[in-house]
Protein backbone atom coordinates (compact mmCIF):
# COMPACT_ATOMS: atom_id res chain seq x y z
CA UNK A 1 0.00 0.00 0.00
CA UNK A 2 0.82 3.47 -1.01
CA UNK A 3 0.87 6.38 1.69
CA UNK A 4 -0.37 9.21 0.55
CA UNK A 5 1.37 12.94 2.01
CA UNK A 6 -0.25 15.71 2.50
CA UNK A 7 0.07 17.11 -1.43
CA UNK A 8 -1.24 13.99 -2.73
CA UNK A 9 2.12 12.77 -3.22
CA UNK A 10 2.65 8.90 -2.48
CA UNK A 11 5.34 9.02 0.81
CA UNK A 12 8.49 7.97 -0.71
CA UNK A 13 9.92 4.83 0.93
CA UNK A 14 13.51 6.10 2.20
CA UNK A 15 14.42 8.30 4.71
CA UNK A 16 17.74 9.90 5.10
CA UNK A 17 18.77 11.51 8.44
CA UNK A 18 21.19 14.02 8.41
CA UNK A 19 24.68 13.39 10.03
CA UNK A 20 24.44 15.90 12.90
CA UNK A 21 28.03 17.48 11.11
CA UNK A 22 26.63 20.80 9.44
CA UNK A 23 29.12 23.35 9.78
CA UNK A 24 26.90 26.79 10.07
CA UNK A 25 26.76 28.81 7.01
CA UNK A 26 28.97 26.32 4.56
CA UNK A 27 26.38 23.47 5.22
CA UNK A 28 28.19 20.48 3.99
CA UNK A 29 27.46 17.74 4.12
CA UNK A 30 23.90 17.73 3.65
CA UNK A 31 24.25 19.69 0.72
CA UNK A 32 26.61 17.56 -1.07
CA UNK A 33 23.91 14.12 -0.44
CA UNK A 34 21.59 16.83 -1.94
CA UNK A 35 23.51 17.80 -5.00
CA UNK A 36 24.38 13.59 -5.45
CA UNK A 37 20.81 12.16 -4.96
CA UNK A 38 19.60 10.73 -8.66
CA UNK A 39 17.11 12.86 -10.25
CA UNK A 40 13.83 10.17 -10.27
CA UNK A 41 14.95 8.46 -7.35
CA UNK A 42 11.96 9.95 -4.36
CA UNK A 43 13.37 10.21 -1.13
CA UNK A 44 13.02 12.35 2.77
CA UNK A 45 15.72 14.00 4.27
CA UNK A 46 15.22 15.30 7.60
CA UNK A 47 17.52 18.21 8.49
CA UNK A 48 18.64 17.15 12.01
CA UNK A 49 20.94 19.35 13.47
CA UNK A 50 20.43 20.37 16.71
CA UNK A 51 23.85 22.27 17.30
CA UNK A 52 23.21 24.71 15.65
CA UNK A 53 20.95 27.65 16.20
CA UNK A 54 17.53 28.78 14.40
CA UNK A 55 19.18 31.49 12.44
CA UNK A 56 21.60 28.71 11.00
CA UNK A 57 19.13 26.01 10.68
CA UNK A 58 16.86 28.49 8.58
CA UNK A 59 19.86 29.65 6.58
CA UNK A 60 20.41 25.76 5.87
CA UNK A 61 17.28 24.68 4.69
CA UNK A 62 17.01 27.82 2.65
CA UNK A 63 20.00 26.34 0.64
CA UNK A 64 19.07 22.99 0.73
CA UNK A 65 15.52 24.28 -0.38
CA UNK A 66 17.31 25.66 -3.59
CA UNK A 67 19.17 22.73 -4.71
CA UNK A 68 15.82 19.90 -3.87
CA UNK A 69 13.37 22.20 -6.20
CA UNK A 70 15.01 19.86 -8.71
CA UNK A 71 14.45 16.80 -7.48
CA UNK A 72 12.52 14.30 -6.04
CA UNK A 73 13.11 14.74 -2.55
CA UNK A 74 11.12 15.93 0.20
CA UNK A 75 12.65 17.91 3.09
CA UNK A 76 11.64 18.27 6.35
CA UNK A 77 12.94 19.53 9.63
CA UNK A 78 13.76 18.18 13.07
CA UNK A 79 11.28 19.75 15.36
CA UNK A 80 10.95 22.96 13.79
CA UNK A 81 7.78 23.51 12.22
CA UNK A 82 8.39 27.27 12.16
CA UNK A 83 11.43 26.96 10.43
CA UNK A 84 9.71 24.60 8.05
CA UNK A 85 7.21 26.91 6.92
CA UNK A 86 9.46 30.14 7.17
CA UNK A 87 12.03 27.92 4.38
CA UNK A 88 9.12 26.17 2.27
CA UNK A 89 9.82 22.82 3.47
CA UNK A 90 7.56 19.98 2.85
CA UNK A 91 7.59 19.11 6.36
CA UNK A 92 8.38 18.37 10.31
CA UNK A 93 9.92 15.44 12.48
CA UNK A 94 8.92 15.37 15.76
CA UNK A 95 10.84 14.07 18.85
CA UNK A 96 8.81 11.73 21.05
CA UNK A 97 8.38 14.97 23.23
CA UNK A 98 7.79 17.73 20.48
CA UNK A 99 4.26 20.19 20.52
CA UNK A 100 1.90 17.67 19.81
CA UNK A 101 1.34 17.16 16.15
CA UNK A 102 -2.22 17.95 16.07
CA UNK A 103 -1.82 21.34 17.31
CA UNK A 104 1.10 21.68 14.34
CA UNK A 105 -1.58 20.66 12.18
CA UNK A 106 -3.79 23.27 12.92
CA UNK A 107 -1.09 26.01 12.39
CA UNK A 108 0.56 24.11 8.76
CA UNK A 109 -1.92 21.72 7.39
CA UNK A 110 0.65 21.59 4.55
CA UNK A 111 3.63 20.19 6.08
CA UNK A 112 4.06 16.47 6.18
CA UNK A 113 4.49 15.72 10.23
CA UNK A 114 6.95 12.41 10.98
CA UNK A 115 7.11 11.19 14.42
CA UNK A 116 9.49 9.42 16.16
CA UNK A 117 8.29 6.27 18.65
CA UNK A 118 9.26 3.94 20.74
CA UNK A 119 6.26 1.98 21.78
CA UNK A 120 2.88 0.59 20.58
CA UNK A 121 1.15 3.15 22.81
CA UNK A 122 3.40 6.20 21.51
CA UNK A 123 2.63 5.28 18.07
CA UNK A 124 -0.77 4.03 19.16
CA UNK A 125 -0.94 8.43 20.06
CA UNK A 126 0.79 9.73 17.64
CA UNK A 127 -1.82 8.37 15.07
CA UNK A 128 -4.62 9.02 16.75
CA UNK A 129 -2.98 13.55 16.54
CA UNK A 130 -3.10 13.10 12.74
CA UNK A 131 0.82 11.96 12.21
CA UNK A 132 1.38 10.81 8.38
CA UNK A 133 4.30 8.77 9.16
CA UNK A 134 6.21 7.05 12.22
CA UNK A 135 10.04 5.88 12.56
CA UNK A 136 10.91 3.47 14.75
CA UNK A 137 14.52 2.03 15.97
CA UNK A 138 17.04 2.05 16.63
CA UNK A 139 16.01 -2.13 14.75
CA UNK A 140 19.23 -3.21 14.49
CA UNK A 141 22.75 -2.61 15.99
CA UNK A 142 24.42 0.82 15.69
CA UNK A 143 27.22 2.55 17.33
CA UNK A 144 25.87 6.27 17.54
CA UNK A 145 22.47 4.43 19.52
CA UNK A 146 25.01 1.71 21.59
CA UNK A 147 24.37 4.14 24.57
CA UNK A 148 20.75 3.67 25.35
CA UNK A 149 20.92 -0.18 25.46
CA UNK A 150 20.69 -3.13 23.08
CA UNK A 151 18.28 -2.41 19.82
CA UNK A 152 14.67 -2.78 19.43
CA UNK A 153 14.99 -5.94 17.36
CA UNK A 154 12.69 -6.95 14.73
CA UNK A 155 10.06 -8.76 16.79
CA UNK A 156 8.97 -4.81 18.10
CA UNK A 157 9.35 -3.40 14.62
CA UNK A 158 6.66 -5.72 13.69
CA UNK A 159 4.42 -5.00 17.20
CA UNK A 160 4.76 -1.87 16.84
CA UNK A 161 3.92 -1.73 12.71
CA UNK A 162 0.78 -4.00 13.61
CA UNK A 163 -0.62 -1.62 16.20
CA UNK A 164 -0.75 1.22 13.78
CA UNK A 165 -2.27 1.89 10.15
CA UNK A 166 0.33 4.53 9.72
CA UNK A 167 3.50 3.96 7.23
CA UNK A 168 6.24 2.70 9.66
CA UNK A 169 10.14 3.79 8.66
CA UNK A 170 12.87 1.57 10.20
CA UNK A 171 15.97 2.82 11.86
CA UNK A 172 19.12 2.34 13.29
CA UNK A 173 21.72 -0.22 11.52
CA UNK A 174 19.59 -0.84 8.13
CA UNK A 175 21.22 -2.11 5.12
CA UNK A 176 19.56 -2.96 1.50
CA UNK A 177 20.56 -6.63 2.65
CA UNK A 178 18.52 -6.34 5.63
CA UNK A 179 15.43 -4.11 4.76
CA UNK A 180 13.40 -7.35 2.98
CA UNK A 181 13.35 -8.75 6.89
CA UNK A 182 12.23 -5.01 8.30
CA UNK A 183 9.30 -4.76 4.84
CA UNK A 184 8.02 -8.55 6.19
CA UNK A 185 7.80 -7.51 9.70
CA UNK A 186 5.41 -4.44 8.27
CA UNK A 187 7.91 -1.30 7.58
CA UNK A 188 6.69 0.62 4.78
CA UNK A 189 10.22 2.30 4.64
CA UNK A 190 13.34 2.71 5.64
CA UNK A 191 16.05 5.63 7.35
CA UNK A 192 19.36 5.74 8.03
CA UNK A 193 22.03 8.31 9.55
CA UNK A 194 25.74 7.29 8.74
CA UNK A 195 25.09 4.37 5.91
CA UNK A 196 24.78 8.10 3.60
CA UNK A 197 27.39 10.05 4.39
CA UNK A 198 28.78 11.45 1.32
CA UNK A 199 31.91 9.78 0.24
CA UNK A 200 32.65 7.89 -2.67
CA UNK A 201 29.73 4.85 -2.08
CA UNK A 202 26.51 7.40 -1.59
CA UNK A 203 24.93 7.14 -4.61
CA UNK A 204 25.85 3.43 -5.04
CA UNK A 205 24.35 3.01 -1.50
CA UNK A 206 21.21 5.17 -2.47
CA UNK A 207 20.43 3.22 -5.20
CA UNK A 208 20.56 -0.25 -3.39
CA UNK A 209 18.59 1.09 -0.97
CA UNK A 210 16.13 2.71 -3.51
CA UNK A 211 16.01 -0.57 -5.51
CA UNK A 212 15.29 -2.58 -2.35
CA UNK A 213 12.97 -0.35 -0.66
CA UNK A 214 10.81 -0.15 -4.48
CA UNK A 215 10.70 -3.65 -5.76
CA UNK B 1 1.39 47.11 23.07
CA UNK B 2 0.84 49.09 26.67
CA UNK B 3 0.54 52.73 26.21
CA UNK B 4 2.28 53.89 29.80
CA UNK B 5 5.48 52.04 31.01
CA UNK B 6 5.64 48.84 31.62
CA UNK B 7 7.01 45.80 33.29
CA UNK B 8 7.82 42.36 31.41
CA UNK B 9 9.35 39.31 33.28
CA UNK B 10 10.96 36.30 31.48
CA UNK B 11 10.72 33.28 33.47
CA UNK B 12 14.03 31.80 34.77
CA UNK B 13 15.42 28.22 33.77
CA UNK B 14 16.07 27.82 37.68
CA UNK B 15 11.96 28.60 38.36
CA UNK B 16 9.05 27.09 37.58
CA UNK B 17 7.74 29.01 34.67
CA UNK B 18 3.95 28.78 35.37
CA UNK B 19 4.06 30.06 39.43
CA UNK B 20 6.48 32.73 38.03
CA UNK B 21 4.09 33.79 35.68
CA UNK B 22 1.02 33.61 37.95
CA UNK B 23 3.20 35.86 40.61
CA UNK B 24 4.28 38.56 37.91
CA UNK B 25 1.26 38.86 36.72
CA UNK B 26 -0.49 39.33 40.34
CA UNK B 27 2.19 41.95 41.11
CA UNK B 28 0.81 43.71 37.66
CA UNK B 29 3.49 42.96 34.69
CA UNK B 30 1.65 43.83 31.57
CA UNK B 31 3.64 41.31 29.96
CA UNK B 32 5.18 37.65 29.99
CA UNK B 33 8.11 36.41 28.46
CA UNK B 34 7.71 32.65 27.93
CA UNK B 35 11.99 31.32 27.70
CA UNK B 36 13.35 28.41 28.16
CA UNK B 37 16.26 26.74 25.86
CA UNK B 38 16.50 23.28 27.47
CA UNK B 39 12.54 22.65 27.80
CA UNK B 40 10.87 20.16 25.49
CA UNK B 41 8.73 21.10 22.74
CA UNK B 42 5.55 19.17 24.43
CA UNK B 43 6.20 21.04 28.16
CA UNK B 44 6.81 24.27 26.32
CA UNK B 45 3.42 23.85 24.82
CA UNK B 46 1.93 23.20 27.67
CA UNK B 47 2.98 25.81 29.27
CA UNK B 48 2.00 28.49 26.71
CA UNK B 49 -1.42 27.63 26.96
CA UNK B 50 -1.48 27.96 30.45
CA UNK B 51 0.48 31.46 30.78
CA UNK B 52 -1.52 32.63 27.70
CA UNK B 53 -4.96 31.70 29.40
CA UNK B 54 -3.53 33.41 32.68
CA UNK B 55 -2.55 36.79 30.68
CA UNK B 56 -5.99 37.08 28.66
CA UNK B 57 -7.44 36.86 32.25
CA UNK B 58 -5.22 39.53 33.64
CA UNK B 59 -5.39 41.74 30.56
CA UNK B 60 -1.65 40.92 29.97
CA UNK B 61 0.43 40.06 26.58
CA UNK B 62 2.25 36.45 26.81
CA UNK B 63 5.06 36.00 24.47
CA UNK B 64 7.33 33.36 23.68
CA UNK B 65 10.74 33.28 23.06
CA UNK B 66 12.30 32.15 19.59
CA UNK B 67 9.78 29.21 18.95
CA UNK B 68 7.12 30.73 16.28
CA UNK B 69 5.92 27.51 15.99
CA UNK B 70 4.81 27.12 19.89
CA UNK B 71 3.65 30.89 19.58
CA UNK B 72 0.84 30.10 17.05
CA UNK B 73 0.25 26.75 18.26
CA UNK B 74 -0.93 27.61 21.69
CA UNK B 75 -2.40 31.00 20.51
CA UNK B 76 -0.02 33.50 22.46
CA UNK B 77 0.20 37.09 21.33
CA UNK B 78 3.27 37.27 20.40
CA UNK B 79 7.60 35.87 19.95
CA UNK B 80 10.17 37.38 21.10
CA UNK B 81 13.31 36.81 18.54
CA UNK B 82 16.87 37.10 19.37
CA UNK B 83 19.93 37.94 17.09
CA UNK B 84 20.27 33.60 16.42
CA UNK B 85 16.93 33.35 16.22
CA UNK B 86 14.55 33.61 13.03
CA UNK B 87 14.52 36.85 11.51
CA UNK B 88 11.75 39.00 12.15
CA UNK B 89 10.68 39.29 8.39
CA UNK B 90 10.33 35.47 7.87
CA UNK B 91 8.48 35.59 11.20
CA UNK B 92 6.08 38.00 10.20
CA UNK B 93 5.09 36.16 6.99
CA UNK B 94 4.31 33.22 9.46
CA UNK B 95 2.51 35.27 12.32
CA UNK B 96 0.61 38.23 10.46
CA UNK B 97 0.20 41.41 11.52
CA UNK B 98 -1.90 41.04 14.87
CA UNK B 99 0.72 38.94 16.38
CA UNK B 100 3.65 41.14 18.13
CA UNK B 101 7.41 40.62 16.98
CA UNK B 102 10.11 41.59 19.61
CA UNK B 103 13.97 41.12 18.82
CA UNK B 104 16.64 41.70 20.85
CA UNK B 105 19.32 44.31 19.86
CA UNK B 106 22.04 45.78 21.64
CA UNK B 107 23.58 47.82 19.26
CA UNK B 108 22.10 50.50 16.82
CA UNK B 109 22.55 48.80 14.12
CA UNK B 110 20.96 46.08 15.01
CA UNK B 111 18.33 48.18 16.33
CA UNK B 112 17.81 49.86 12.72
CA UNK B 113 17.73 46.81 11.19
CA UNK B 114 15.48 45.00 13.68
CA UNK B 115 13.06 47.91 12.01
CA UNK B 116 13.50 47.58 9.12
CA UNK B 117 12.66 43.92 9.08
CA UNK B 118 8.91 44.55 10.88
CA UNK B 119 9.47 44.32 14.34
CA UNK B 120 6.98 45.56 16.88
CA UNK B 121 9.62 46.35 19.81
CA UNK B 122 13.04 46.54 20.37
CA UNK B 123 14.48 44.44 23.32
CA UNK B 124 17.83 46.63 24.13
CA UNK B 125 20.51 45.87 26.08
CA UNK B 126 21.87 44.66 28.55
CA UNK B 127 21.59 48.44 29.93
CA UNK B 128 23.74 47.44 33.48
CA UNK B 129 26.09 44.73 34.33
CA UNK B 130 23.29 41.53 35.21
CA UNK B 131 23.59 38.38 37.29
CA UNK B 132 21.49 36.69 34.96
CA UNK B 133 23.84 35.38 32.60
CA UNK B 134 27.65 36.28 31.20
CA UNK B 135 27.20 38.44 28.70
CA UNK B 136 30.13 38.69 26.35
CA UNK B 137 30.20 41.76 26.05
CA UNK B 138 30.03 44.95 28.49
CA UNK B 139 26.63 47.09 29.65
CA UNK B 140 25.94 48.97 26.77
CA UNK B 141 24.68 51.95 29.58
CA UNK B 142 21.42 54.43 29.47
CA UNK B 143 22.97 56.74 27.06
CA UNK B 144 23.42 54.45 24.71
CA UNK B 145 19.25 53.86 25.35
CA UNK B 146 18.53 57.53 24.81
CA UNK B 147 20.57 57.31 21.83
CA UNK B 148 18.91 54.72 19.87
CA UNK B 149 15.59 55.97 21.03
CA UNK B 150 16.13 59.20 18.81
CA UNK B 151 16.44 56.82 16.07
CA UNK B 152 14.30 54.78 15.88
CA UNK B 153 10.66 55.00 16.28
CA UNK B 154 9.65 51.38 18.00
CA UNK B 155 9.06 51.34 21.65
CA UNK B 156 12.18 49.83 23.24
CA UNK B 157 12.16 47.30 26.53
CA UNK B 158 15.23 48.10 28.61
CA UNK B 159 16.91 45.18 29.99
CA UNK B 160 19.93 44.08 32.24
CA UNK B 161 20.35 44.75 35.63
CA UNK B 162 17.13 47.22 35.69
CA UNK B 163 16.12 47.45 39.24
CA UNK B 164 13.44 49.11 40.93
CA UNK B 165 16.22 52.15 41.72
CA UNK B 166 16.75 52.96 38.07
CA UNK B 167 13.72 51.84 36.44
CA UNK B 168 12.82 55.28 36.12
CA UNK B 169 15.95 56.70 34.74
CA UNK B 170 15.57 54.15 31.94
CA UNK B 171 12.20 55.21 31.48
CA UNK B 172 13.47 58.81 30.98
CA UNK B 173 16.17 57.91 28.57
CA UNK B 174 13.52 57.15 25.75
CA UNK B 175 12.38 53.51 27.13
CA UNK B 176 8.73 52.32 26.66
CA UNK B 177 9.08 49.28 29.38
CA UNK B 178 11.49 47.57 30.79
CA UNK B 179 12.18 43.43 31.35
CA UNK B 180 13.66 41.77 34.01
CA UNK B 181 14.66 38.38 34.86
CA UNK B 182 16.33 37.77 38.14
CA UNK B 183 15.23 40.67 39.90
CA UNK B 184 11.65 39.22 39.88
CA UNK B 185 12.82 35.24 40.25
CA UNK B 186 15.33 35.60 42.37
CA UNK B 187 13.77 37.69 45.13
CA UNK B 188 12.79 36.54 48.15
CA UNK B 189 9.01 37.68 47.38
CA UNK B 190 8.67 38.21 43.67
CA UNK B 191 4.80 39.58 43.88
CA UNK B 192 6.01 42.65 46.23
CA UNK B 193 9.50 42.45 43.65
CA UNK B 194 6.82 43.51 40.70
CA UNK B 195 4.58 45.72 42.78
CA UNK B 196 7.75 47.67 43.50
CA UNK B 197 9.02 47.89 39.93
CA UNK B 198 5.67 48.40 38.60
CA UNK B 199 5.58 51.59 40.81
CA UNK B 200 9.01 53.02 40.18
CA UNK B 201 7.91 52.75 36.59
CA UNK B 202 4.48 55.01 37.05
CA UNK B 203 7.26 57.39 39.19
CA UNK B 204 9.66 57.19 35.87
CA UNK B 205 6.60 58.26 33.69
CA UNK B 206 5.79 61.61 36.17
CA UNK B 207 9.49 62.23 36.43
CA UNK B 208 9.53 61.96 31.92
Amino acid sequence: MVHITPHNAPLPRLLLISSGKEAPLIGTPLLIQLQLLPRFMPCMIQIREKHLDAKQLFQLSLMAAEIACEKEVRILINERADIALAAALHGVHLPENSCPPDKLRAIAPELIIGCSVHSPLSACIAEERGADYLLFGPVFDTPSKRKYGPPQGVEKLGALCRSTSLPVFAVGGITPQNIPCCMKQGAYGAAGISIFEPGSGFVATFEQFHNTLYQ
Amino acid sequence: MPSSPFLCVITDEAVCPLSLAEKALQGGAAMIQLRHKTASGSQLFSWGVEITRRCREYGALCIINDRIDIALACRADGVHLGQQDLPASAARKLLGNSRIIGVSASSPEEAIQAERDGADYIGFGHIYPTPSKEKGFDPVGPESLRRVAALISLPIIAIGGITKSNASLVIGHGAAGIAVISAVSRADDPVSAVQELVCSLQQGDIDG
